[in-house]
C-alpha cells in the first residue's frame, strides 16, 4: 500500500463506519498487498479444510468404504436419531461437558498463576530450569501418565493414600478410582499435572510483550508486587486469555478419550465415558463411519454456536474478540 | 505499617514463591525421571512394579532394542527435515495471514477470520481427507508432511492477538515512512513478534516432531519416508505383539528367558529417545519467551 | 495349545494382539546344503524351478511386526530359491482406520491378511480354483478344513487360515488357554490334591490364606480377576467352562442352540462365590479397577493365590517370578467344573483359524505365481526352514533323527535383534503352516518337540509333575472330544454395525458395570444387585445377537458337515 493513500488511517472508528459500495471498492484497491498476503492462503484453507466436508454426507448414509458415492445407501437422520435416543448419549454428554469445564477452569487458572509467579522469579537460571522441567510431562503419552496416576492412587501402598494416612486425614486407604465422585477431579488433576507447564508457555510469551514502562509507572504510584501482578501483568495478558478462553469454549465437547479410557473401569463407567469413547465404541470400532460423522457434525454445531455466542458476549463487554 | 509490609514482603514472597516453584519442579520432573528409570531397568523386573527414581536391575537392553532395526537413523533425518521445513514455512505463512487480519482497515478481515477460525471446529473425517491427499498426488510423497498442516487457525489467532497488543504507532510510523504492508510485516512485525513466534514455532515443531498418523495413513508403504515417531510406534506395537506371541504360541521355544524387553520398558525407552532432541533444541527457543526481549530495544 | 488361545480374544478390541501368533520359526544360514538336497527329494515339486523369474510381492500384514533386516537370511534364501522378494507392510496404529482408507482408495497390495471387510469390499479373489489347479500342497493341507474355509456369504474361499490345521500327531506340552490357576506352593503344602470343582478350589485357597495371612511381608490376596481394556475374559468367561462347555465366547451352545449365559443362573453361581470370597476378605479389593500392569505386578509379587485367566495373558508375570527364582509362586491350571458330574472341556481340539491368514487381492498381477509361491512354502523343506531354521546352524539332529537345539542355539532364538536378521517370523505368522509333526516324526516347531519341552522344566516343575504322574501341563485336562461341527461360535462374524454387534458391545458394557457391584455387595444384598444386572440385560437386544449366532450355527451345520 502506498503511503499517502488517504483512507488508511487505522482507528477503531474505521471499522464501525458504514461505508458505501464505492468506498469499499476504493478501500479494496488500496489493500492489494494485504490481499496478496492473505487470499492465496485462504484458497489453501478452502482446499484442505472445506473441500473435504463433502464427507459429511456420510452421516446421512450407511457408508461403506467400498462403494462409490452414487452407490451409497441414504438413511436420512437415522444416525442422529440413534445418537440422541440412546440413554447413554445424554450421560456421556454430561460427562464430557463436566470434565471439559473442570479441565478448562483448572487448566486456565493453574497455567496463568504459574506463568505470573514464574515471571516473578528473577534468578535467570532458576527460572529457565523450572520452566523447562515443568513442561516435560507434556511429552509423555497418556498411557505412561495414567499408569503413574493409577499407581499413585492404589490402595496398595499408593503414594496418595500413604501420604494422607501419615498426615492423619484418613484412617484407611481410599479406592480413588472406584468412586464415581472423584473421577472428574482425578482427570482434571491429571491434565493439570501433564499440561500446566506447556500451557503456561503462551502466557509467558504474552507477558514479555508488556511494556516495561507500565511497571515503572505503577511503582512510582506506590504499587506493591501483588498490585503490579494484579494491575499490570494480568491486564497485560488479558486479551490472550480471553481469546484462548473463547477458542477453548468451542472444544467443550472434546474432553478426549485416552485418559478416561485408561483410568476408567466398569465401576465408574457412568461418570467416565465421554462422547469420544462412545463414538469409538459404537462407531469406529465396528466400522460405523456414519455414526462417527454424525457425532462430529453435532459437535461442530455446538462448537460454532458456542464461540459465536461467547464472541458476542465479549463484544458486548468491550473485551477482545476472537472474530 | 504499610512501609513495613513493603520491606518484609519481597523476602517472604521470594522464599515462598521459590519453594512453590521447587515443588512444581519436583512434581513435574517425577514422571519423566520415572520413565527414565524404567527405560534403564530390565523389562521383566519392571513388571513387578515399584520402580520409582532409580532402576533396580540396570540394563541397556531397552535402548538396544530401539536401535536394533537400524531403520531409525534414516527416519530421524526425515523427521528433522519435516520439522524444520514445516516449521519455517508454517511460521511465515501463518504470521503473514495473522498480520493481514490484524489490520483493522482490511476489508476482508472479518470474513477471513471467520473462515479460518471455523476450521478449528470441524473435521471432515479420515476418508475424505485421504481422497484429497490422493488426488493431489501427495501419497507416498515427502510433501504430505509439509503441505496439509501449514496453516493452523489456533496459531494464527495467537499471533494476531499478540500483534494487536503492539503499539499501533509503530505500524503507522512505518507507513508514513512509505513502507507497504509486506515490508511493514517483514521489517517491523516479525522482529517485534519474536516471543510469540518462538512460542508458535515450538507448537508447530513439537506437533511435527511427534506426528506419526500422517505417515501411517499416507506414506506407510514407503520406508524411505518413514519418520522417527512412526518407527518408534512400529517398535512399540511389535513389542506388544511379540510379548503376547511368546506367551501364546505353543511352538515358541520353551524355557529360555523371555520378555527381557516388555512393552512397558520399550515404551519408556521410546519416550526418552523421542523427547531428547526436543529437549536439546528447547533452550534456543526458550530464551525468547522466558526472558523476553526488551521491547524497547526494538522499538526505536 | 497355542491355537486355541487365540479365540479367547473373541469380540475383543484386541486387533493387534489377537491375530498373529507367530509360531516361532527358526533361522537359517547359507551353510545348509544338506537340508536342500534332503527336501528336494521328498517333495518332488520340480515345477518350482521353472517359476523362479524374480518378482516382488507386496503384502500387508495386519499385525504389528518389526520389519526384518534387509539382509535377513531366510528371506534371502526364499528369494534365491523361489525368486520372490517380499515388500511387507505391517500394521501400526488402528487396523480399522487403515482398512477404511485402503478400501476407500481401492488400492491393495498383492497379499493381504484377512478381514471380513475386505470380502465385503470385493478386495480379494476367490482361491478355490487356483488351489485346485496350482497348489497341491495347500490342497492337501486344507483338505479337512476345506468347507469351513468357504465364506458364509457366497461360498468362496478367500483366506488361507494360518493356524489350527494340524498335521501328523501333535503333542501339546504347555497349556496357554483358560483355567483356574493356583500357586504351586499351595498344591505342595496340601499334598498335591487335584481340585475338581470350584468348591475344592476355593477351599484350597481359603485354607492356605488362613495359614498364610501374609506372603513376603505383604497381605495375601486369595483371588483376583481382571477387566481392563479388551482383557475382560478373566472376569467374563469362567461360567461357560464351569458348566462343561467349550469356549464359545459369549454364548453356550446346547443341542445346536446358542444362548447368552452372562445373566443366567450358571453365571450367578460363580459370581456369588466371588461375592462370598469378597466378603471374607479373600477377593482382591482392587480387582475391578486395576489395569493390566497392576495386575501383572500383583501376580509377580507372589501373593495372589489364584485366578481364572488364560495362561498367555499372565505369562509375563510368571516369567518374572521365574527370574526371581520363585517357582513355587507360579501357577498350575485346573479345569474346574461346578460338580463332578460335569466333564471339563477346557482343552480342545484345534480349530482352523478361519478369517485369518493371507488372501490374494484383486490388484495382484499374477495370482497363479502367488499361489504357487505359497504352495512351495507349504513343502516340508520350507516348513522346516521357517520353523526350525537350518540344520547344524539353528538346530541339530540327534542320532535318533530327532531335532534338538543346543543351549546356545536356544539362547539365540530369544534375541530379538538376532531374530530380525535370521528368522522370517513376521511372514510366517500369516502364512499357512503345518502344526503337529513332520513325516519324519519331528515336531513342526521346537515348542512342540517333547524333548525340548522337558529340557525347559525347572526341578520344582519336574517334582510337581512327577507327584501327579503327569508328563506335561496339558495332562491336567481331560482329552477333548471331537469339536461340534459348528464350533467355535466366537468366530462368527457379527457384521459390522449390525444390531447384533451393537448388542454385543452393550452386553459387555453392562457386565463390566454391574458384575463388580454384585461381587462387592454385602452377602445379603447380592441377590438384589444381581437382579439389577439381569434387568440391565433385559434392556439390551440380546435376541439380535443370539439370532445371528444361531443362524450361522445352522448354516454351518448344513454346509460344513460334509467336509468332516
Amino acid at each position: 500500500m502506498m503511503a499517502g493513500t488517504p483512507e488508511v488511517i487505522p482507528s477503531k472508528k474505521a471499522e464501525a463506519k458504514v461505508e458505501s459500495k464505492s468506498s469499499f471498492v476504493k478501500r479494496m484497491s488500496g489493500q492489494k498487498q494485504l490481499m496478496l498476503m492473505s487470499l492465496p492462503i485462504l484458497l489453501y484453507v478452502f482446499v484442505f479444510s472445506y473441500y473435504p466436508i463433502w464427507g459429511w454426507t456420510m452421516a446421512f448414509q450407511n457408508y461403506k468404504p467400498a462403494r462409490s458415492f452414487g452407490q451409497q445407501e441414504w438413511v436420512g437422520l437415522k444416525h442422529f436419531k440413534f445418537l440422541f435416543s440412546d440413554d447413554t448419549f445424554l450421560m456421556v454428554l454430561r460427562n464430557t461437558i463436566g470434565m471439559s469445564v473442570i479441565n478448562m477452569v483448572l487448566g486456565f487458572a493453574t497455567a496463568i498463576i504459574f506463568a505470573i509467579l514464574l515471571n516473578e522469579i528473577k534468578q535467570k537460571l532458576f527460572k529457565r530450569s523450572i520452566q523447562t522441567i515443568s513442561y516435560l510431562p507434556h511429552f509423555l503419552s497418556w498411557i505412561i501418565v495414567t499408569g503413574i496416576v493409577a499407581n499413585s492412587l492404589s490402595v496398595d501402598s499408593g503414594i496418595v493414600n500413604v501420604l494422607l494416612m501419615k498426615l492423619g486425614f484418613i484412617n484407611e486407604p481410599i479406592m480413588w478410582l472406584s468412586e464415581p465422585k472423584y473421577f472428574w477431579g482425578i482427570v482434571g488433576a491429571s491434565h493439570v499435572w501433564k499440561e500446566v507447564g506447556w500451557n503456561a508457555i503462551i502466557y509467558l510469551a504474552a507477558i514479555t510483550s508488556i511494556d516495561p514502562s507500565l511497571y515503572e509507572a505503577a511503582e512510582i504510584d506506590g504499587a506493591n508486587r501483588y498490585q503490579k501482578m494484579l494491575f499490570v501483568t494480568l491486564p497485560g495478558i488479558k486479551s490472550i486469555v480471553i481469546i484462548l478462553f473463547i477458542m477453548n469454549l468451542g472444544w467443550i465437547l472434546d474432553a478426549g478419550f485416552e485418559v478416561q479410557y485408561l483410568l476408567g473401569n466398569g465401576v465408574v463407567v457412568d461418570w467416565s465415558q465421554t462422547i469420544d469413547i462412545f463414538v469409538l465404541k459404537y462407531g469406529l470400532q465396528i466400522g460405523n463411519y456414519s455414526l462417527a460423522t454424525a457425532a462430529g457434525i453435532f459437535k461442530t454445531v455446538v462448537s460454532i454456536t458456542l464461540i459465536f455466542a461467547a464472541n458476542t458476549i465479549a463484544k458486548r463487554f468491550g473485551e477482545d474478540r476472537l472474530i | 505499617m504499610r512501609t513495613r509490609t513493603l520491606k518484609m514482603e519481597p523476602v517472604v514472597f521470594h522464599t515462598l514463591n521459590s519453594l512453590f516453584m521447587i515443588v512444581i519442579a519436583i512434581v513435574t520432573l517425577y514422571p519423566f525421571l520415572n520413565t527414565l528409570a524404567i527405560s534403564l531397568n530390565a523389562g521383566n523386573d519392571t513388571i513387578r512394579g515399584g520402580i520409582y527414581l532409580l532402576p533396580r536391575v540396570w540394563t541397556d537392553q531397552n535402548y538396544r532394542a530401539v536401535f536394533a532395526g537400524g531403520t531409525i537413523y534414516h527416519a530421524f533425518w526425515i523427521s528433522v527435515a519435516r520439522t524444520v521445513l514445516a516449521t519455517v514455512l508454517s511460521l511465515f505463512l501463518t504470521s503473514m495471514l495473522a498480520y493481514a487480519i490484524s489490520r483493522k482497515e482490511y476489508v476482508f478481515r472479518k470474513p477471513i477470520t471467520i473462515v479460518v477460525v471455523m476450521t478449528m471446529y470441524f473435521n471432515a473425517g479420515l476418508i475424505p481427507s485421504y481422497f484429497l491427499i490422493r488426488d493431489l498426488h501427495l501419497l507416498n510423497n515427502f510433501l504430505v508432511y509439509i503441505i496439509p498442516g501449514l496453516i493452523s487457525a489456533f496459531n494464527m489467532i495467537v499471533i494476531r492477538t499478540y500483534i494487536q497488543t503492539l503499539p499501533e504507532g509503530l505500524i503507522e510510523s512505518a507507513k508514513i515512512d512509505g513502507a507497504g504492508d509486506f515490508r511493514t510485516f517483514i521489517s517491523i512485525i516479525l522482529p517485534l513478534c519474536q516471543p510469540v513466534l518462538a512460542t508458535v514455532a515450538l507448537f508447530v515443531a513439537v506437533g511435527q516432531w511427534n506426528a506419526w498418523f500422517d505417515t501411517f495413513l499416507y506414506a506407510s508403504s514407503k520406508q524411505d519416508l518413514s519418520t522417527l515417531q512412526y518407527e518408534l510406534m512400529k517398535l512399540l506395537s511389535s513389542s506388544m505383539l511379540s510379548n503376547s506371541n511368546a506367551a501364546v504360541s505353543s511352538g515358541a521355544d520353551p524355557g529360555a528367558a523371555r520378555n527381557m524387553v516388555t512393552p512397558m520398558s520399550i515404551r519408556a525407552a521410546i519416550t526418552i529417545v523421542a523427547s531428547l532432541p526436543i529437549l536439546v533444541v528447547y533452550p534456543f527457543l526458550q530464551r525468547y519467551f522466558v526472558h523476553g526481549m526488551q521491547l524497547g530495544s526494538v522499538k526505536e | 495349545m497355542g491355537i486355541q488361545t487365540k479365540k479367547k480374544l473373541w469380540g475383543s478390541m484386541s486387533l493387534v494382539l489377537a491375530l498373529s501368533i507367530a509360531l516361532v520359526g527358526c533361522s537359517d544360514n547359507n551353510g545348509g546344503n544338506g537340508a536342500t538336497t534332503n527336501s528336494t527329494s521328498n517333495n518332488g515339486s520340480g515345477e518350482v524351478a521353472e517359476e523362479t523369474k524374480p518378482i516382488t510381492l507386496s503384502a500387508f500384514i495386519s499385525t504389528p511386526n518389526q520389519a526384518p533386516t534387509s539382509d535377513n537370511r531366510i528371506y534371502k534364501k526364499i528369494k534365491d530359491e523361489l525368486g520372490v522378494s517380499l515388500n511387507m507392510e505391517f500394521l501400526v496404529g488402528d487396523l480399522q482406520q487403515k482398512l477404511g482408507v485402503m478400501i476407500a482408495g481401492g488400492d491393495y497390495p498383492d497379499l493381504i491378511t484377512a478381514d471380513t471387510k475386505l470380502v465385503a469390499a470385493g478386495a480379494v479373489i476367490p482361491l478355490e480354483e487356483l488351489i485346485e489347479e496350482h497348489a497341491p500342497n495347500l490342497k492337501k493341507h486344507y483338505a479337512k478344513a476345506w468347507n469351513k474355509m468357504k465364506d458364509s456369504s457366497d461360498g468362496h474361499i478367500y483366506w488361507l487360515p494360518n493356524y489350527g490345521v494340524v498335521t501328523g500327531e501333535p503333542k501339546f506340552n504347555s497349556y496357554s488357554g483358560p483355567a483356574f490357576w493356583i500357586q504351586k506352593d499351595i498344591l505342595k503344602e496340601a499334598g498335591y490334591p487335584t481340585p475338581k470343582t470350584l468348591d475344592d478350589y476355593t477351599k484350597l485357597i481359603r485354607d492356605y490364606a488362613a495359614k498364610h495371612p501374609t506372603i513376603d511381608g505383604q497381605p495375601t490376596i486369595g483371588y483376583t480377576t481382571l477387566a481392563f481394556d479388551w482383557r475382560t475374559f478373566p472376569l467374563l468367561n469362567a461360567p461357560e467352562h464351569l458348566t462343561g462347555h467349550p469356549n464359545d465366547g459369549g454364548v453356550v451352545v446346547d443341542d445346536g442352540v446358542a444362548s447368552v449365559f452372562a445373566d443366567k443362573e450358571i453365571s450367578k453361581r460363580y459370581y456369588k462365590e466371588l461375592n462370598a470370597l469378597y466378603n471374607e476378605g479373600l477377593m482382591d479389593k482392587e480387582a475391578f479397577i486395576q489395569n493390566y500392569d497392576q495386575y501383572l505386578a500383583k501376580l509377580s509379587s507372589g501373593r495372589v493365590l489364584g485366578m481364572f485367566d488364560q495362561h498367555w495373558n499372565f505369562q509375563p508375570a510368571e516369567d518374572t517370578l521365574v527370574a526371581q527364582g520363585k517357582i513355587g509362586k507360579t501357577y498350575v491350571g485346573f479345569p474346574l467344573v461346578y460338580d463332578t458330574s460335569i466333564k471339563d472341556w477346557y482343552l480342545e481340539q484345534p480349530v482352523p483359524n478361519l478369517n485369518n491368514g493371507f488372501g490374494i487381492s484383486v490388484d495382484a498381477k499374477d495370482p497363479v505365481r502367488i499361489i504357487k509361491f505359497l504352495d512351495a512354502l507349504m513343502d516340508e523343506k520350507y516348513q522346516k526352514l521357517l520353523n526350525w531354521g537350518e540344520e547344524g546352524v539353528d538346530y541339530m539332529v540327534g542320532d535318533d533323527g530327532k531335532f534338538y537345539r543346543t543351549p546356545e542355539q536356544r539362547k539365540q532364538q530369544e534375541d530379538p535383534t538376532w531374530k530380525l536378521a535370521n528368522r522370517a517370523d513376521a511372514f510366517l505368522g500369516a502364512l499357512p503352516k503345518m502344526e503337529g509333526t513332520f513325516s519324519d516324526g519331528n515336531a513342526t516347531s521346537a515348542g512342540l518337540q517333547p524333548q525340548e519341552f522337558y529340557e525347559s522344566l525347572k526341578p520344582e516343575d519336574k517334582e510337581l509333575l512327577d507327584a501327579y504322574g503327569h508328563k506335561t501341563w496339558t495332562d491336567f485336562f481331560s482329552t477333548p472330544p471331537e469339536n461340534n461341527v459348528f464350533y467355535p461360535a466366537w468366530q462368527i462374524d457379527l457384521i459390522e454395525g449390525s444390531d447384533a454387534s451393537i448388542a454385543n458391545k452393550q452386553m459387555s458394557d453392562a457386565s463390566l458395570k454391574y458384575l463388580p457391584k454384585a461381587i462387592t455387595a454385602k452377602s445379603a444384598e447380592f441377590d438384589a444387585a444381581w437382579n439389577e444386572y439381569v434387568e440391565a440385560y433385559k434392556k439390551i437386544n440380546v435376541k439380535a445377537y443370539e439370532d445371528r449366532i444361531n443362524e450361522q450355527i445352522q448354516w454351518r451345520i448344513q454346509n460344513w458337515t460334509s467336509g468332516e
